[in-house]
C-alpha cells in the first residue's frame, strides 16, 4: 500500500511516464538511437511507433539451414518470418511436450537470471507430481508460465489500465502505470503473477554483501530498469512476457533456449509453417482450465 | 522470504548498497570489478534499454564446472558483471545438433545452447556473498572458525619455513611446524631418477634393501624411511588432495606436486564418485600389450540419438549422470521421434525412472544379480549375438563388420582355487607366451588379439589341453549365470522374475542398439567393481560397441598436454627442465600390489589397510591413512577444492585426524569459501571461481563427435592481487603454487621454466600453451584457422573489463610462441572465442552405420589382471568374472546389521551437486530450499512414522547420529520424513546438497569481527557420518578392493522420531 501512496501523492504514476514518452519520442526523432530500436512495447507509444521501429531491428543473421538442426535453430528462423509481419498479424504461442519435460527446473532459475528476480518473484515455475502407487509410479512435471490468455481475466482488475493484452498477444505490465495492488495476482487463475517486495538475495549477508548481479539493470519490456534505486520494477506486479525483449531482437525466450529436454517451443501460430503451429495440430494437444475461457496461448502436449 | 515483515523500501540512501565486512574486501570488491554500477542521476523509470547480451563482444565462452559434467558455457557479460550463462552453441554438449564450428561469431552469438539449473545459478557460486578474498590464518584452535587476515607473502613464507606457527594458539606455543624447505630434500633429478628404478626394483624384490642402502649411502637422509625405500623421499610426507579438480588444472598441479616439488601423493575425489564403474570399463578393455593388460577406456556411454532400447543401471539421463543437459536432449528426442524405450534400475523412482517404461526398484546392491538375471534368461534363451561372440580376434571381427570383440573363447585356466589365467599358446605348444587359445571346432588354436589371421571359438569348451583343466570365459559365465535359479536372482536382486524376463527380452531384442548403461548407482558398493562388470557384460552379449546407437566410447579431443605429432608445446612431458621424478608407494598404496612391497615381505597377510593394485584416486583412504601413518607419516597436507570431512561416508572419523596437529602438522588449503573441511586448515587461500579461471576439462563420452573444451576467465574476481615471479595475479591455486615454486626454486618455473627463453611466471603461460595444443590438433595440418581481424578485435572487445592481471593480450601472446618461433596466438584465439574446438556434427552423420569415433579393440568378458590379484588382507584370488557378493569388510567378513531395519542410500538431484551449488545458490534453494528421508508410506506405517515427522539417522557406527565436529558443536543428523511411493520399502533415501555446518551456515570470527552464517545454508542434512564404518579398520567407510570406490549404500540404518515439523513446501 506504500507503493500506492507514493506514486500517488506525487501525482508521479501519470506525469512519469508522460516525461518517459516525450524522451522516448525525443530520440527516435532525433535519429541517434535509431539503430538501437526495438518495438515499443507499452500500449500508447505502440500504436504510433511500432511499424517505424519494426523497421530499425537487425534480424540476427542466422546458421546455413541444414536437414538436421536443433529445433532451437529452426525456431529462431520461424521468429524471423514472424518478425517481418506486423506486429498484430503475430501470435505468439508456446507449446510445453509434458513427455520430454524432465522436471530440472533449468527454465526457472534461467528465467529468474534473464529477468533478475528477486525473491518471491518467479514467472516459470515447474509444479513436480508424483502419480500411482509402489511400484507403479511415474513422475509427472508441469511447468508454469503466464498462459497469455486470449481472454485474461487479470487486464480487466487493474484500476489504472497498467496491464493489458498486446496485439501480439503477449499480456505485458507497463511498470511505470503499476501501482502495486495485486488485484491482479488474485484475479489469475494460474497463480501466474507474483509481486515485487523490493527483496534481494544477497543483502546483508556474508562478508561481502549485496552482489553485482543484483544491482544490474533489468531489461524487461526492453527498458532499463534499476531496482536498487527502489523504483520500479520494486512495489510491481510481475510476470512472463514470453522474453519479449529478446523475442524482438529475434532471439527466443530465455526458457524455450534453457530447456534440457527440448520440451518448450516457441513461435507464431499465425503462421502455418511454425513448429508450433505443426505442435498445436497434434491430437495429443491441451491447455490450463481450458473451462475457463481464458483460451490461452500456452499449450501442452500429453 | 520474510515478505511479510518487510516494508518495501524506495528511499535509495538507506538501501545498503556496498554493505560489506570490509577486512574482507567487500567494499572494496565492487570497485576492483570496475563494473559500471550507475546509481546516480534517478532519470526517468525504464530508461530504454539495449540488448547486449547476444552481441559477440558482451559473450565470453568457457566451461561450467557446478557438475563434473562440464557444460561449454557462454558468460554474458553486463557492465563487467557475468548475468546470465547460458550453453555455448558450438558445443555438442549443449545442443542436439551443434553449429559447424567455422560459423562466424557474430552468428554463433545469437544461437543459446541449453543448460541445466545448476549451471545457470553458476552465477551465483561466482557472486558468493561468503567467498573468501584474502588469506585467512587461524587464530584459534583447528575448527574454531577463528581467523586473522594476513598477507599472502607472509602465508607463503611460513609455509614454506616453518617455525612456531601457531604460537599464538594455547597449547600450541611452542609446537615447532615443519615447513615445505624440510621435506623438499630430494633435489637432485638425476638421483631421484635412479633412486626411482633401485626402490621398484627393491619393492619387487628384485634388488635388496641392504644393497640399495649401500648404493645410496650418502643419500639415505632423503627418504622417509631407509629400511623401506619404496616408501619413496620424505618429499612424500608432503600431500596434495584435491576434490573437483579437471584437466588443465590437473595437469598444472601434477606438474608442481610431482615434477616440481617430487612428491607422488596427489590425489583427486574419484572413489567417492563413481570410480569402480571407470575400474570395471578400463579391466573389461584393457588390451595386451608386451605381458600387460593396460590402456583401458575408463568411460563408455550409450549412443542416445539411435538407441532403441536403454537399461539404466543406478543413473538416467535427468540427473547426476556425465550428463542431464545433453544426455535429456538426446533421450526426449529419441523418446518422441524414434521411439526410444528405456528401464530405470534405482531403489527410487528417479526424475528419469519417473519417466521410464519400467522402473525396477532394485535392493541397494543387488545391481550385479539382476544383471546376472537377465545374463541367465538371454544365455538360456540362445538372445546373444553368437556370431560377434564366435569372434576371437580382430581379424575375425572385420569378417562380420564388426569392429569390436571378446575373448569369450579363449580358454581361461581352472585352478584348484577357482579359474585363473588365461591359457598362452606356448603352454601347450602352439604359439608364443603372448598369444592365447580358443577352441575351434574341438581343435585348439592360438590367438593373437590383433593379428592378421582370423580366428573364431566355440563358446562352450571345456576339457583338459596337455594336462591343463580349461574352459573358455563363456562356459565360465554360463556356469556363474547357471549356478542360481532365475528365481534366486529374483530374489537377490528384489526384482520379480517377470520383470527380469521382460527387460531380459527387450534388452536382447533390439541388438545392436540395446545399451546398459551404468554410473554410480551399482559401484559405491563394497561389490562397486563386480556389479559394473556384470552389467557391462550385458553389452557384451549384444556386441553392441561402436554400433550406432550402440555403446561408444564418444568422440573424445584432441589432446592439450602436447603429446602428439605436430603440437608445439609439450608441457606435461617436454617443457619442464629439471623435473624430479616422484617415486614410491603413495599413501594409498593404489596402483601397487602388496605383494611388492618391502612390508609383504616382512608381514605378509594381512595387510594393516588396504592396498589397491587396480585403482587410483582413493579418496576415502587419505586421512585415514594419516592416521594411523600407514604406510608412513604425512607432515604437510594441501587442500584444494575438496571436502574429504564432509563429502566420504564415515567422513566425521576424519575431523578427528583434521585436529590432530600431531599427526598432520601442517594443514593448508585453498577454497572460494570457508569450507567444512578448509575450515581445519592453518591457513586459507581464497581460489579462483569457475568463472574466472582456466581449465581444458574432457568431453562426455555422451558426445559423438570430438571436442575439447576450454575454461577461461571470463570476468574479473574480487579475490586480492597479489605478486608473484614479478607479475600481478589472483590469489588461487595456480598463484600459491607458483608463489612456492618461486620460494623454493622448484625446477620448471620462472624466467626459463618451460625452457631457454620460455617463462613460465604467470598461469596463462601453460594455459595458453595447452589451448595452443588444441589449436594444432593431434597431427600436422589438423590446426583450426586463424582468427581474422574481426575476430580479433571481438576477442579484445570482450575482455575490455578484465584487468592485465587477468588479461594481458602481449603477454597471453608471448606465451603461445613455441620453440621454433612460431607465432600460435590467431589459432589461439580462434579457438578462444569459441570456448574451445569442437568436431562438426557432419562427421556423425557422415559415420554410417558405425559412431564416427571408434573403439575398435576387444572386451575382456573375462579380466585376467584381476583374477591373478590378490586381496591384502586374506591372500585369496579376486575373480576374473563378475561375482555377486554381500557387503564385506576388509577383513572379508560379511557386514549385516540386521538389527537396523531399513537401507540408507542417496541421490543426488539435478538442482544439486554434492556439496556444492544446493542450497548456498538462492536462485536453486527458491525452488528446492531443504532435503528430506524419503520413506514409502507401507515402511512409515510400520515404524509409526507420520508425513512431516522429524527423525534422526543412527547406524551401527554413529549410535548418537551426530556429527562431532571436534570444536565443540555436534551436528545431529536429523531431518523430514518424505513419505513417497517412489522408493523400495525398507530403503531410504537423503539427497546430498545439504546439512552443511559451514561453506556460510556458520558463524565465524575473522579479526574479532563477528560475520553470522545464513540459516538458508544451514538447512537440511547430510547422511555422511551415518555410512558404517569398516568393523577391521574402524577409521574408514566400507570400501571395494578393486575399484576402489566408497560404499554409500551398504548401511543400515534407523530412525528415531524426534518431532514433528511444518509441512514440507515441495519435494523435489
Amino acid at each position: 500500500m506504500e507503493v500506492i501512496q507514493e506514486k500517488t501523492q506525487n501525482g508521479s504514476a501519470a506525469s512519469e511516464v508522460d516525461v518517459h514518452r516525450r524522451e522516448f519520442l525525443k530520440k527516435l526523432g532525433s535519429g541517434v538511437f535509431a539503430s538501437l530500436l526495438m518495438p515499443i512495447l507499452f500500449k500508447d507509444n505502440f500504436a504510433a511507433l511500432a511499424d517505424e521501429a519494426l523497421a530499425q531491428v537487425d534480424l540476427p543473421e542466422l546458421p546455413e539451414p541444414s536437414p538436421e538442426e536443433d529445433p532451437l535453430v529452426r525456431m529462431m528462423r520461424d521468429l524471423q518470418r514472424a518478425l517481418k509481419k506486423p506486429l498484430e498479424q503475430r501470435k505468439w504461442t508456446m507449446v510445453i511436450d509434458l513427455r520430454k519435460c524432465v522436471g530440472c527446473h533449468a527454465c526457472t532459475v534461467s528465467c529468474i537470471a534473464e529477468n533478475k528476480l528477486p525473491p518471491g518473484v518467479m514467472y516459470r515455475p515447474v509444479i513436480e507430481e508424483e502419480v500411482g502407487e509402489y511400484p507403479n509410479v511415474h513422475r509427472r512435471f508441469i511447468p508454469r508460465p503466464c498462459m497469455q490468455c486470449e481472454n485474461p481475466p487479470c487486464t480487466p482488475v487493474c484500476p489504472v489500465n497498467a496491464t493489458y493484452k498486446r496485439p501480439d498477444g503477449v499480456v505485458v505490465i507497463d511498470y511505470n502505470r503499476c501501482i502495486g495492488c495485486r488485484y491482479c495476482l488474485t484475479a489469475c487463475p494460474y497463480n501466474a503473477r507474483t509481486f515485487d517486495w523490493g527483496e534481494y538475495y544477497t543483502e546483508d549477508v556474508g562478508f561481502l554483501g549485496l552482489q553485482p548481479y543484483e544491482q544490474v539493470d533489468t531489461m524487461e519490456y526492453g527498458l532499463d530498469w534499476k531496482r536498487p534505486e527502489g523504483r520500479s520494477p520494486v512495489g510491481n506486479a510481475r510476470k512472463c512476457h514470453f522474453c519479449l525483449h529478446r523475442i524482438e531482437k529475434g532471439l527466443l525466450p530465455m526458457c524455450v533456449v534453457s530447456c534440457i529436454g527440448r520440451a518448450t517451443f516457441f513461435g507464431d501460430a499465425n503462421d502455418p509453417d511454425s513448429l508450433v503451429s505443426e505442435l498445436i495440430a497434434q491430437p495429443n494437444v491441451m491447455r490450463l482450465k481450458e473451462e475457463l475461457g481464458t483460451r490461452p496461448k500456452v499449450y501442452y502436449l500429453m | 522470504m520474510k515478505k511479510e515483515q518487510k516494508k518495501i523500501e524506495f528511499n535509495p540512501d538507506r538501501r545498503k548498497f556496498l554493505k560489506s565486512v570490509a577486512f574482507l574486501g567487500g567494499a572494496a570488491a565492487l570497485s576492483q570489478t570496475g563494473c559500471a554500477l550507475v546509481r546516480t542521476g534517478l532519470g526517468p523509470r525504464g530508461q530504454y534499454s539495449e540488448y547486449h547480451l547476444n552481441e559477440p563482444d558482451h559473450q565470453i565462452h568457457s566451461v561450467c564446472l557446478q557438475c563434473h559434467t562440464g557444460c561449454p558455457i557462454r558468460v554474458k557479460i553486463q557492465d563487467g558483471v557475468a548475468v546470465k550463462i547460458d550453453g555455448n552453441p558450438y558445443s555438442p554438449q549443449t545442443m542436439v545438433v551443434h553449429l559447424p564450428y567455422n560459423t562466424p561469431l557474430k552468428v554463433g552469438s545469437k544461437v543459446d545452447g541449453g543448460i541445466c539449473p545448476k549451471g545457470q545459478a553458476g552465477i551465483q557460486s561466482l557472486y558468493d556473498p561468503y567467498r573468501v578474498v584474502k588469506v585467512l590464518k587461524r587464530a584459534g584452535k583447528r575448527g574454531e572458525n577463528k581467523w586473522q587476515v594476513i598477507s599472502f607473502d607472509q602465508a607463503i613464507n611460513e609455509i614454506v619455513n616453518g617455525g612456531k606457527l601457531f604460537a599464538h594458539v594455547p597449547g600450541e606455543e611452542n609446537r615447532v611446524v615443519p615447513g615445505l624447505k624440510d621435506l623438499y630434500k630430494l633435489r637432485d633429478p638425476k638421483l631421484a631418477k635412479q633412486m626411482a628404478g633401485d626402490a621398484k626394483a627393491v619393492a619387487q624384490g628384485k634388488m635388496s634393501v641392504a644393497a640399495f642402502k649401500q648404493k645410496y649411502a650418502r643419500n639415505l637422509d632423503v627418504l622417509i624411511d631407509p629400511d623401506h625405500p619404496d616408501f619413496g623421499p620424505i618429499n612424500n610426507q608432503f600431500i596434495f588432495v584435491a576434490g573437483r579438480i579437471e584437466h588443465g588444472r590437473k595437469e598444472f598441479a601434477k606438474r608442481w606436486m610431482k615434477g616440481g616439488f617430487g612428491s607422488i601423493n596427489w590425489w583427486e575425489h574419484t572413489t567417492i564418485c563413481e570410480q569402480s564403474h571407470h575400474i570395471a570399463f578400463a579391466r573389461v578393455t584393457d588390451q595386451y600389450n608386451k605381458g600387460k593388460w593396460s590402456g583401458g577406456k575408463d568411460h563408455m556411454k550409450p549412443d542416445l540419438r539411435h538407441s532403441k532400447f536403454i537399461i539404466f543401471f543406478g543413473t538416467g539421463f535427468a540427473e547426476a549422470n556425465f550428463g542431464p543437459p545433453v544426455m535429456s536432449a538426446l533421450a526426449t528426442d529419441n523418446l518422441i521421434h524414434r521411439g526410444l524405450k528405456f528401464a530405470v534400475v534405482d531403489p527410487r523412482l528417479s526424475k528419469t525412472a519417473g519417466k521410464a517404461w519400467k522402473w525396477l526398484p532394485v535392493k541397494p546392491g543387488g545391481d550385479g544379480a539382476l544383471a546376472y538375471g537377465m545374463i541367465r534368461w538371454m544365455l538360456e534363451n540362445r538372445a546373444y549375438d553368437e556370431r560377434y561372440l564366435r569372434n576371437a580376434n580382430k581379424a575375425a571381427a572385420h569378417q562380420d563388420n564388426e569392429t569390436t570383440w571378446t575373448n569369450a573363447t579363449w580358454l581361461v585356466k581352472i585352478e584348484p582355487d577357482g579359474p585363473g589365467a588365461l591359457l598362452r599358446a606356448s603352454e601347450i605348444g602352439l604359439g608364443g607366451k603372448d598369444q592365447f587359445v580358443a577352441v575351434h571346432n574341438g581343435r585348439p588354436a592360438a590367438v593373437e588379439p590383433n593379428g592378421k589371421t582370423p580366428v573364431e571359438g566355440d563358446l562352450f569348451y571345456e576339457g583338459t589341453i596337455h594336462g591343463i583343466r580349461v574352459k573358455t570365459a563363456f562356459k565360465l559365465l554360463y556356469d556363474y549365470a547357471m549356478s542360481r535359479s532365475l528365481a534366486e536372482w529374483a530374489e537377490a536382486s528384489g526384482i520379480p522374475v517377470q520383470d527380469i524376463i521382460e527387460v531380459a527380452r527387450e534388452f536382447a531384442s533390439h541388438g545392436k542398439q540395446s545399451v546398459a548403461e551404468l554410473y554410480r548407482g551399482p559401484v559405491q558398493h563394497t561389490n562397486g567393481y563386480y556389479n559394473g562388470q556384470a552389467i557391462i557384460t550385458l553389452n557384451l552379449l549384444v556386441g553392441n560397441a561402436d554400433w550406432k546407437g550402440g555403446l561408444m566410447v564418444g568422440g573424445g579431443h584432441w589432446h592439450e598436454d602436447g603429446s602428439k605429432p605436430g603440437q608445439p608445446f609439450p608441457v606435461t612431458k617436454g617443457l619442464h627442465p629439471g623435473k624430479l621424478t616422484a617415486f614410491g608407494h603413495k599413501l594409498t598404496r593404489e596402483k601397487s600390489y602388496y605383494e611388492q612391497s618391502t612390508l609383504f615381505r616382512e608381514k605378509g597377510y594381512p595387510a594393516k589397510r588396504p592396498w589397491f593394485p587396480h585403482t587410483g584416486n582413493v579418496y576415502q583412504e587419505i586421512i585415514p591413512s594419516v592416521a594411523d601413518g600407514y604406510p608412513y607419516p604425512v607432515k604437510v597436507m594441501f587442500l584444494h577444492k575438496g571436502t574429504p570431512a564432509f563429502a566420504a561416508p564415515g567422513a566425521h572419523k576424519a575431523i578427528e585426524t583434521l585436529v590432530d596437529v600431531e599427526k598432520l602438522p601442517l594443514f593448508f588449503a585453498c577454497d572460494i569459501v570457508i569450507g567444512e573441511t578448509s575450515m581445519y586448515a592453518d591457513y586459507l587461500f581464497p581460489d579462483l571461481a569457475i568463472w574466472e579461471r582456466w581449465g581444458t576439462p574432457h568431453q562426455t563420452p555422451i558426445a559423438a563427435t570430438r571436442g575439447s573444451k576450454v575454461r577461461q576467465p571470463a570476468v574479473e574476481s574480487k579475490v586480492e592481487k597479489v605478486t608473484v615471479f614479478g607479475e600481478e595475479m589472483h590469489v588461487c591455486m595456480e598463484t600459491i603454487m607458483l608463489a612456492i615454486a618461486e620460494k623454493l626454486g622448484l625446477p620448471g618455473y620462472g624466467e626459463n621454466g618451460f625452457g631457454p627463453g620460455m617463462p613460465f611466471k604467470r598461469m596463462e603461460d601453460f594455459y595458453l600453451k595447452m589451448v595452443a595444443n588444441i589449436a594444432a590438433g593431434d597431427k600436422p595440418g589438423d590446426a583450426v584457422p586463424d582468427a581474422n581481424a574481426e575476430e580479433l578485435d571481438i576477442f579484445r572487445k570482450a575482455r575490455a573489463h578484465l584487468s592485465k592481471a587477468v588479461f594481458d593480450e602481449a603477454k597471453w601472446r608471448r606465451a603461445v610462441v613455441d620453440a621454433s618461433g612460431t607465432d600460435w596466438w590467431k589459432k589461439v584465439v580462434y579457438v578462444l572465442n569459441r570456448g574451445g574446438r569442437y568436431e562438426d556434427y557432419q562427421k556423425y552423420q557422415e559415420s554410417g552405420d558405425k559412431v564416427p569415433h571408434k573403439f575398435g579393440k576387444m572386451f575382456n568378458l573375462y579380466v585376467e589382471s584381476v583374477a591373478l590379484t590378490h586381496h591384502s588382507y586374506t591372500g585369496k584370488r579376486f575373480s576374473g568374472l563378475a561375482v555377486v557378493e554381500p557387503p564385506k569388510a576388509y577383513d572379508g567378513s560379511v557386514v549385516d546389521d540386521t538389527d537396523f531395519p531399513l537401507r540408507l542410500i542417496t541421490h543426488k538431484d539435478i538442482l544439486g551437486g554434492q556439496s556444492r551449488t544446493l542450497p548456498t545458490d538462492y536462485w536453486l534453494s527458491t525452488i528446492k530450499s531443504e532435503n528430506t528421508i524419503w520413506i514409502n508410506p507401507r515402511t512409515a506405517r510400520e515404524l509409526g512414522l507420520k508425513k512431516n515427522d522429524v527423525v534422526r539417522l543412527i547406524s551401527a557406527t554413529n549410535p548418537d547420529g551426530l556429527w562431532d565436529l571436534k570444536n565443540g558443536q555436534k551436528i545431529p543428523m536429523e531431518g523430514k520424513i518424505y513419505l513417497t511411493e517412489g522408493i523400495r520399502p525398507g530403503t531410504v533415501t537423503v539427497s546430498w546438497h545439504f546439512g552443511h555446518w559451514a561453506y556460510g551456515a556458520n558463524d565465524v570470527l575473522v579479526d574479532g569481527q563477528h560475520v553470522e552464517g545464513d540459516p538458508r545454508r544451514r538447512k537440511g542434512l547430510c547422511p555422511n557420518a551415518a555410512m558404517r564404518l569398516d568393523p577391521a579398520l574402524k577409521n574408514v567407510c566400507l570400501q571395494d578392493l578393486i575399484g576402489g570406490s566408497a560404499s554409500f549404500y551398504d548401511t543400515r540404518v534407523r530412525l528415531v522420531k524426534v518431532g514433528h515439523a511444518e509441512p514440507v513446501s515441495i519435494e523435489v
